[in-house]
């Protein structure tokens, strides 16, 4: 009971400060100049960071393995490695537009685990017998880290689209699907194009260029944290191919989700192929990781949502059934 | 906003972006793709596969980039590799000269289905189709009766007004992943594997593994990164790059060094580990055993009873003859009532009726034996053992209701009357049973009476009969196989994860060349481009400042006047 509480505070707190953070960079985006809240944005993903952090312990406490049983907590996972994401440049001290792709994603996940939807899902549940094993801990939670890389890296590239590709967008037509997008995009173009302006305050100031080379800085974050999650990704199925290969008899199985996790892992090594060629770097590879993302989703959600094969934990039940 | 022609300029790669969508230059990208091995096809050749990416302006102009292996002997005396993709037709041309014809004739077939395989569109078609057909794979329902399909894609009524049975039946898309279109297109692939690793990653590694100097200040201006360091050492800058983890070699004025030369060799490790899990996933369908059985606690198997062979290589091994017995099969608990764990405990015995082995399996925890491992997968309810009026006990067999969704369900009957054929509405005790924990009883008239469980020794009155359960059997169900493909696989697997995992380091090559009292320093670097220039201009901020005597003079001479 105290540890329900716990959680239930811990998901409050890290859900109201991840949307003060989120206003704060609404309100910066609108009224550019505001340093200071720029830094307090910063202290707000820490704060989310601590509460998300402490959620995951005290179920790890409570329930006695590790958190990852359900939808729910492999979603609030999923946030905190997004965080973790956002943090690894800041302690490197490299400067890079990552914050603003994975602070909405932040908030985004951790709104969908804690909204209606899953509520039935929220207690820690028991484990069936097949989830027994130390292989759970090392296999989910690579997959769900190379999830979250590999939604950062596609996100990046499907920035470097939109904004290649700003001109021959009809706003307001698209303006639905896109709204969040550009929100986004066009506050990395903003920042970048301060920091360049800071840089080289005397050259004159050609958008062009600095769109030229906003596009490649993208490009090249986004090919270098694919390739992170590429290598995250691999190894956790080859993590769950070993596992199978105690549990269900066989490493290889073709369950609907393997074979959508196989599918994502061909999809983005088409896309580090495609960079070779230097032809379809940029525009055609950044195709290619933007498909990508739509296969995660359908990797990490939509065949959790069928409920079909052996991959079907702690899913969303049906009412058919 | 701009005008089309400065966004053209500044933004060079823009114009050829999208000619892989209409595609119709295959050759030209294969040859763009091999990058460094075709460097010796010319005095004139590019290094870096034109890699214009950190040029923002003008770098059109700058697409020819300087070969630094000029120096060395070209990389085509070393192999054959090489010379084909390099040298064209002019190696295969002195062959057929030699005499033997059909000879050469074959060499150049096997030059050019090479040069078709390691193209790298078809490559990627190749993946894409295969991602494809995947979706595909989880879309239809396998491993249906085709009367399933014939119901489900009718040929009166198509799905998206094409899609009928035979679109699925005839290429074997109800079993896709066995599917001749699938596995052609998967050997399709580790052929194009194989001839990428050979034509294009390995001479790309003989020309990476010669480190080179160069004394031409100009080739290494012309670098992604490049600077120049007035009134610095090249020894300086070597103790700092040495510093930072580079290789670094010093030849009088010029400096080489390199980083993360792993990071160029993993590629091919990365394929070769695709090739070898391929290969033992092949044996795997080709020659393993797989057989499931259902036994209940107390009996005997003979493993090669229950074994099929999976595929033409089959060979059954020796201790198939190995009997195993279950002595029992148990479930734990939780609280809740939910089963937490399945066990069984088997025994092994050989011919003689000896005990080779015996160890309690449970989910997770398979049993191993001679290659032959048996996975706890299932369980049933075999009997329900019960004493009627103290007579007894009668073991009455438990049948499997299944009425829906995975829960089970499983009942018996206990006639209280004789049972002959011209009594066929014989009337008794009905049992049923979720799991082995509690049994349902149910009277003559169908009517619910209470629940008992074997473990509690408590009758209960039905009909005027006392009927005590006395024990619940189950029986496990055990999956068993031989898989010699297994270990093949989990190499691979081993050397996928290391080599992707190494995949990820940068290989970095600096020249740096004594210009007077300027070091030139140029550099590149194959993965991390941003990561390089800020590492490179954080080291370069270190070399130190020199200031000799006639540079003094010479100050001092510019500042009089």
């Amino acid at each position: 009971m105290l540890f329900a509480t716990l959680e239930h505070i811990l998901t409050h707190i890290s859900f109201s400060t991840i949307s003060i953070v989120i206003t704060i960079h609404l309100i910066t985006l609108l009224v550019r100049e505001l340093r200071g809240l720029r830094d307090s944005s910063e202290k707000g993903m820490i704060a989310t960071f601590f509460s998300i952090t402490g959620f995951l312990v005290s179920r790890w406490v409570s329930s006695g393995h590790f958190p990852l049983s359900n939808l729910y907590e492999s979603l609030i996972f999923l946030s905190w490695t997004l965080y973790i994401l956002h943090t690894i440049p800041k302690i490197q001290n490299s400067k890079n537009d990552l914050s603003t792709i994975t602070t909405p994603s932040t908030i985004l996940t951790q709104g969908f685990a804690t909204s209606g939807l899953l509520t039935e899902m929220h207690q820690s549940t028991i484990l069936v017998p097949a989830l027994q094993s130390q292989w759970l801990m090392m296999h989910v939670s690579m997959m769900l880290l190379s999830y979250a890389t590999l939604l950062c890296g596609s996100l990046l590239s499907a920035a470097l689209l939109i904004i290649r590709f700003r001109n021959s967008f009809d706003f307001f037509s698209l303006k639905k699907n896109v709204f969040l997008k550009t929100f986004f995009f066009s506050e990395i173009e903003y920042l970048y194009a301060k920091r360049s302006a800071l840089k080289n305050t005397s050259f004159p100031v050609f958008p062009n260029y600095y769109k030229y080379q906003l596009t490649e800085r993208l490009d090249s974050w986004s090919y270098r944290v694919i390739s992170l999650g590429f290598t995250l990704l691999t190894v956790g199925i080859l993590c769950g191919a070993v596992w199978a290969n105690e549990a269900w008899g066989s490493y290889w199985n073709w369950d609907p989700k393997e074979t959508w996790a196989f599918i994502t892992w061909t999809i983005f090594a088409i896309y580090l192929h495609s960079r070779t060629n230097p032809n379809w770097k940029g525009t055609n590879s950044a195709l290619v990781a933007s498909i990508g993302f739509l296969i995660i989703w359908i990797c990490y959600f939509g065949i959790n949502l069928l409920g079909i094969g052996l991959h079907s934990y702690g899913s969303f039940t049906l009412p058919s059934k | 906003m701009p005008s089309p022609t400065s966004y053209l300029l500044l933004n060079p790669s823009k114009p050829s972006s999208f000619r892989w969508l209409s595609a119709p230059a295959p050759r030209l990208h294969a040859r763009r793709f091999h990058v460094s091995c075709d460097a010796p096809r010319g005095s004139s050749g590019r290094s870096g596969g034109g890699r214009r990416e950190a040029i923002p302006a003008g770098a059109s102009k700058a697409k020819k980039q300087i070969v630094f292996f000029d120096a060395a002997p070209p990389v085509s005396q070393e192999g054959g590799a090489a010379v084909e993709k390099a040298g064209g037709e002019k190696p295969t041309t002195k062959v057929g000269s030699g005499g033997n014809a059909a000879l050469a004739l074959l060499r150049r077939a096997t030059k050019r289905t090479l040069a078709v395989l390691s193209n790298l569109p078809l490559a990627i078609s190749e993946m894409f189709a295969i991602a494809a057909l995947m979706a595909l794979g989880t879309v239809i329902d396998q491993g249906e009766a085709p009367s399933y399909y014939f119901e489900k894609f009718p040929e009166d009524n198509p799905v998206f007004g094409f899609i009928t049975w035979r679109w699925i039946l005839t290429p074997g898309f109800d079993h896709m992943f066995s599917s001749p279109v699938f596995l052609g297109l998967l050997a399709l692939l580790a052929t194009s594997l194989m001839a990428c690793t050979y034509t294009t990653q390995l001479p790309m590694v003989k020309v990476a593994r010669r480190w080179s100097f160069t004394h031409s200040g100009e080739r290494i201006r012309k670098q992604e990164f490049a600077d120049s360091l007035p009134r610095a050492s090249v020894q300086d800058l070597g103790v700092i790059l040495m510093g930072a983890g580079y290789e670094v070699f010093t030849k009088g004025p010029s400096l080489y060094a390199f980083k993360g030369l792993a990071g160029r060799y993993a590629p091919i490790g990365v394929h070769l580990a695709m090739l070898f899990i391929m290969a033992g996933a092949t044996l795997s369908a080709t020659g393993s055993f797989k057989g499931s059985v259902d036994v209940p606690q107390g009996l005997n198997f003979v493993i090669g009873d229950v074994m099929k062979p999976r595929g033409v290589l089959s060979v059954a091994p020796d201790v198939f003859n190995t009997e195993v017995h279950v002595n029992r099969f148990y479930m734990e608990y939780y609280d809740s009532g939910e089963v937490s764990q399945f066990y069984s405990d088997l025994s092994l015995f050989n011919l003689d009726g000896k005990e080779v082995m015996r160890k309690t399996i449970k989910v997770n925890d398979p049993l191993r034996y001679g290659g032959i491992t048996i996975y706890q997968t299932d369980w049933g309810f075999s009997a329900l053992q019960v004493k009627k009026n103290g007579e007894g006990p009668f073991n009455l067999a438990m049948a499997p209701l299944k009425l829906n969704g995975d829960k089970k369900l499983f009942g018996t009957f206990l006639p209280l009357e004789d049972v002959d054929s011209s009594n066929p509405n014989v009337k008794g005790i009905s049992m049923l049973a979720r799991d082995l924990q509690s049994i349902v009883l149910y009277d003559q008239e169908g009517k619910f009476v209470g629940v008992r469980r074997p473990s509690s020794k408590l009758p209960i009155e039905i009909n005027g009969n006392e009927i005590l359960i006395e024990d619940a059997i189950g029986s496990t169900g055990l999956d068993l196989k031989t898989d010699p493909g297994v270990p093949i696989v989990y190499a691979g697997f081993g050397a996928l994860m290391l080599t992707t995992c190494i995949s990820y380091l940068s290989h970095s090559q600096i020249w740096a060349l004594q210009d007077g009292s300027t070091v030139v320093v140029g550099g590149k670097t194959n993965r991390a481009k941003l990561e390089f220039s800020e590492e490179m201009n954080r080291l370069l901020d270190k070399v130190p400042e020199l200031i000799s005597a006639d540079e003094n003079v010479f100050d001092t001479k510019s500042t009089a006047t």
